[in-house]
């Protein structure tokens, strides 16, 4: 502010992580990493000038904000712009810092890591695994000239395996994961187990008939149906003329079977947090209530420029969901799968509309035909395409059970007339 | 180099040192600094200006074949020991499950400094210049689209890079680079119909970039692609013959090709090419080269994050599989020369194989011969973004736009669809490649986790048949 902003906030980030890299059943690599940085915002005008630095002693912090304002001052007017953040009270979420997490060995990683190549190979001798583990630690404080002074430290973890298995020039492979903030949600061992169990199934590929199908999209690639439509309900997008939900606040979107909360509250969530990027109080938000777009997703200037509410989407830069929960139906994957004579079921793939038009073209990186409720086949060279709403509005079934992850629920998902592309 | 690189320098040698007296069978530091600088131009104003410096060391050690790395983003030399020493334990974590000792290639020890090539110097370019520059392209721009201009964003970016490697062989490499980046994104409407394109150019070089790009190159062909597309049918699905233009043959021979061509990849059992080095595995007409040599391109480099130079490396010749791109230890255990292919994304990583500026060489055909004796297929351009998975070498490609060919002629235009692909069977189904060549993709790849700027591109191809994922 001395350097003459008419606003400015300021971000400072520390972190420090472990990870054990797999290649070929070996420990390629163990790696640790420490960062430390500051980023200002300064405003004039509405002008936004933006620095960032290494380091977060106080010499560089002083630094980042003369850079900012200087640049704020040589940026150009923007109207829209009101003010930043107000102080306010912020939830309390449990479960996002896990001291025993924080203070694992790289010895103790390096035991998940080989006793997932340890499980893969158990399933299948031949298994050729990839993948690794990581832990990491953050703490992250936000401040700005109107008296926003929020910290949050977090700790989370992740494990993966890449399972291949060749048979000549016939390969399976799969990809499985786990994540988490704490230790007690991680699943350290059985990854390769099911990476490797999976694997063996998409052996013996295949294409399908080019054709209109019903598509089952399994807890892994479900999610990518609903990404579309959140990033083109960002109110950036929106006002800036570039979504395809331009106009639709309040209509229907999406089947009546839809109904999407972003929750950003729930404890150990993997995308909880107090507050947004802004530094504005996280709240729990319907984006989708059977099928009708209830609101836009704001950050501070969106919800300014528009004179909507807040919703505390900010990214501090951008405006992205937290743990988007949709709402469970009542019949099992399985009833769902059971009850589709000729189609197609996606295990992993990311059938992402295009924020602007739409379109939906996409490959299944992993699937099955289904065909008299069964799943028969692994698909290759497999496609998927449609608009994102008309995909959303087919949706006829959502599964009861699901996948979860810390903050997430992934269900199964069934979508009727979807264009398959793959084989005559 | 700036007294901070020299300063840096002496920090590394006096690390090498020290982990000499260390007795590990090798260790390499890396001190690594960017200073970016950038400005977006959206709805008429250039209401954002950001810019900032980030720096630090990674050290990688081996230890009794085993590796450990770590890294700090700090410039204090007791930090520095203190990744020295964290990689050497970590390297002793690393023995856990060890199958295949880790060895490396000889290579001699290089001690050069290379300095950024520029003409006019982004740094001492004012703002004002820079801003007069991006909203000319922005006014092409609106002038073309006219009312169909539903939104506008015009970008400039600039990236001072140093990196330092210095070795316990012997190797002390300065090299410092600059990529400058301009590029356009339209979103054009005509009623509820959106269509968007987006134009890139960046090389490695100063402001003259922006100078010699003229609005037609940029943002009036971005404009012209979107508004037309406003038009467009959208794209059939199911099997078609195509030809790709530069941008998707820069993809599929990124994604396809290259990636599958990384040896650390062979190694590893992930890629469809392994055991098939000396053996068929393309149409005649296809030769692919990775080149880190071309100057001013954005993939290219002097040398590589391990200290060794940047070449012109023979993947496919005459669909003959003739090589990969190598490290220092993928070259060990493949008996080979290092390709200098190692690049690490800045101090916090460390090195991994990657590509350069990877295309398809072009052949004698024109466009209008490769396309005569079509009766129904596709051309796909404006090639977007692709991935792939190596061990199957299932990939998909996103093209930006599509027009259909009927009785061997270019027809009706098409939306933006992605096709998709098997390597081997779309190697083997080029049935020809253009004279005409472009080698315009600069972008970033990413690859466990890290960022690296390559470039990408090629002839006209044309295949026998590609799933494409369209609608129609």
């Amino acid at each position: 502010m001395q350097a003459g902003a008419e606003f400015a906030d300021a971000s400072v980030e520390s972190g420090r992580g472990i990870s054990v890299s797999v290649e070929k059943n070996a420990i390629k690599s163990s790696d640790a990493r420490l960062w430390a940085a500051v980023s200002v915002r300064a405003f004039f005008g509405g002008g936004t000038g933006w620095y960032s630095i290494s380091g977060i002693a106080e010499e560089q912090a002083r630094e980042a904000g003369r850079q900012a304002a200087e640049m704020a001052k040589a940026a150009e007017p923007d109207p829209d712009f009101v003010d930043l953040v107000s102080p306010s009270p912020y939830p309390e979420i449990p479960g996002l810092y896990d001291p025993g997490l924080a203070a694992i060995t790289p010895v103790e990683v390096a035991a998940w890591v080989v006793g997932n190549i340890d499980s893969a190979r158990a399933v299948a001798a031949e298994a050729i695994v990839s993948g690794g583990a990581s832990t990491g630690s953050r703490e992250w404080a936000l401040v700005n000239n109107l008296g926003v002074n929020v910290t949050q430290r977090t700790t989370s973890a992740s494990v993966s395996a890449h399972a291949v298995i060749r048979h000549d020039d016939d390969v399976g492979s799969f990809f499985e994961w786990d994540a988490a903030r704490r230790l007690a949600d991680l699943e350290v061992d059985g990854i390769g187990a099911r990476a490797a169990t999976e694997a063996l199934r998409y052996l013996n590929s295949r294409t399908v008939k080019t054709a209109v199908l019903p598509v089952v999209f399994g807890p892994l690639s479900s999610s990518g149906l609903m990404q579309g439509l959140c990033a083109a309900a960002s109110a950036e997008e929106v006002q800036r003329n570039r979504s395809f939900l331009i106009g639709k606040k309040g209509d229907r979107v999406a089947s009546e079977a839809l109904t999407l909360v972003d929750d950003p509250l729930i404890g150990g969530g993997l995308s909880s947090s107090a507050c947004d990027g802004d530094g504005f109080p996280h709240t729990k938000v319907t984006l989708v209530e059977k099928g009708v777009l209830r609101t836009f997703l704001h950050s501070h200037y969106t919800a300014r420029k528009s004179g909507e509410q807040n919703t505390g989407h900010s990214t501090r830069g951008g405006i992205a969901t937290t743990n988007v929960l949709p709402a469970l139906g009542d019949k099992t994957a399985a009833e769902i799968i059971a009850e589709v004579d000729d189609g197609i079921y996606v295990a992993l793939g990311s059938p992402v509309a295009d924020t602007a038009s739409g379109q939906v073209s996409a490959l299944v990186d992993a699937g099955f035909r289904i065909e008299n409720g069964e799943l028969t086949h692994p698909l290759k060279n497999t496609m998927v395409a449609g608009h994102g709403l008309d995909l959303l509005q087919a949706i006829d079934a959502i599964s009861s059970d699901y996948r979860a992850e810390p903050g997430r629920v992934l269900p199964t998902i069934r979508v009727q007339g979807v264009k398959v592309a793959s084989g005559r | 180099m700036d007294d901070q690189a020299k300063g840096m320098k002496k920090q590394l040698e006096r690390l090498r040192e020290e982990a000499l007296r260390r007795r590990v069978e090798f260790a390499e530091a890396r001190f690594a600094a960017v200073r970016h600088s950038g400005l977006m131009l959206q709805d008429g104003r250039a209401d954002r200006v950001a810019a900032g410096e980030r720096a630090g060391v990674g050290v990688r050690v081996l230890v009794e074949g085993a590796w450990g790395f770590s890294s700090s983003e700090s410039t204090a030399y007791p930090d520095w020991v203190s990744c020295l020493e964290s990689a050497i334990e970590l390297a002793r974590v690393s023995a856990a499950r060890l199958e295949e000792p880790a060895i490396l290639a000889e290579a001699p020890a290089v001690v050069d400094e290379v300095g950024a090539i520029f003409a006019l110097d982004p740094r001492q370019v004012p703002l004002e210049r820079k801003l007069a520059a991006v909203r000319g392209y922005e006014e092409a721009s609106a002038c073309y689209a006219g009312e169909h201009a539903a939104n506008l964003m015009t970008g400039y970016s600039d990236a001072f890079q140093t990196e330092i490697v210095c070795n316990t062989r012997g190797t002390l490499v300065s090299s410092e680079s600059v990529r400058t980046a301009i590029w356009h994104a339209i979103t054009a409407r005509n009623g509820s119909v959106r269509q968007r394109a987006r134009e890139m150019r960046g090389e490695q070089a100063g402001f003259e970039l922006v100078e010699a790009t003229p609005a037609a190159e940029l943002s009036v062909k971005a404009a012209v692609r979107a508004v037309a597309l406003l038009g467009a049918s959208p794209a059939p699905a199911g099997r078609f013959q195509a030809v790709f233009h530069p941008s998707i043959t820069g993809l599929l021979v990124h994604e396809a090709i290259g990636h599958n061509a990384e040896a650390d990849h062979i190694l590893s059992g992930q890629s469809i090419l392994s055991g098939k080095l000396d053996t068929k595995v393309a149409a005649d007409c296809i030769t692919i080269v990775d080149d880190a040599t071309i100057p001013g391109s954005w993939g290219s480099y002097r040398y590589d994050s391990e200290g060794v130079s940047g070449q012109r490396r023979m993947i496919v010749e005459n669909g003959v599989l003739k090589g990969f791109m190598h490290s220092l230890e993928t070259a060990a255990k493949m008996s080979v020369a290092p390709t200098g292919s190692a690049r690490a994304d800045g101090f916090l990583h460390r090195p991994i194989v990657r590509m350069s500026n990877t295309m398809i060489l072009p052949g004698e055909m024109s466009l209008d011969e490769l396309i005569a004796d079509i009766d129904v297929g596709i051309l796909l351009r404006g090639g977007q973004w692709g991935y792939v998975w190596c061990e199957k070498g299932q990939y998909t490609c996103h093209a930006g736009e599509g027009v259909m060919i009927r009785n061997g002629q270019l027809a009706e235009q098409v939306r933006d669809v992605s096709i998709s692909g098997m390597t081997l069977e779309t190697l083997a189904n080029v049935l020809g490649v253009s004279r005409d060549f472009e080698l315009r993709m600069p972008g970033n790849c990413g690859k466990n986790g890290q960022s690296m700027p390559v470039n990408g591109g090629g002839p006209y191809v044309r295949v026998r048949e590609i799933v494409v994922g369209g609608q129609g």
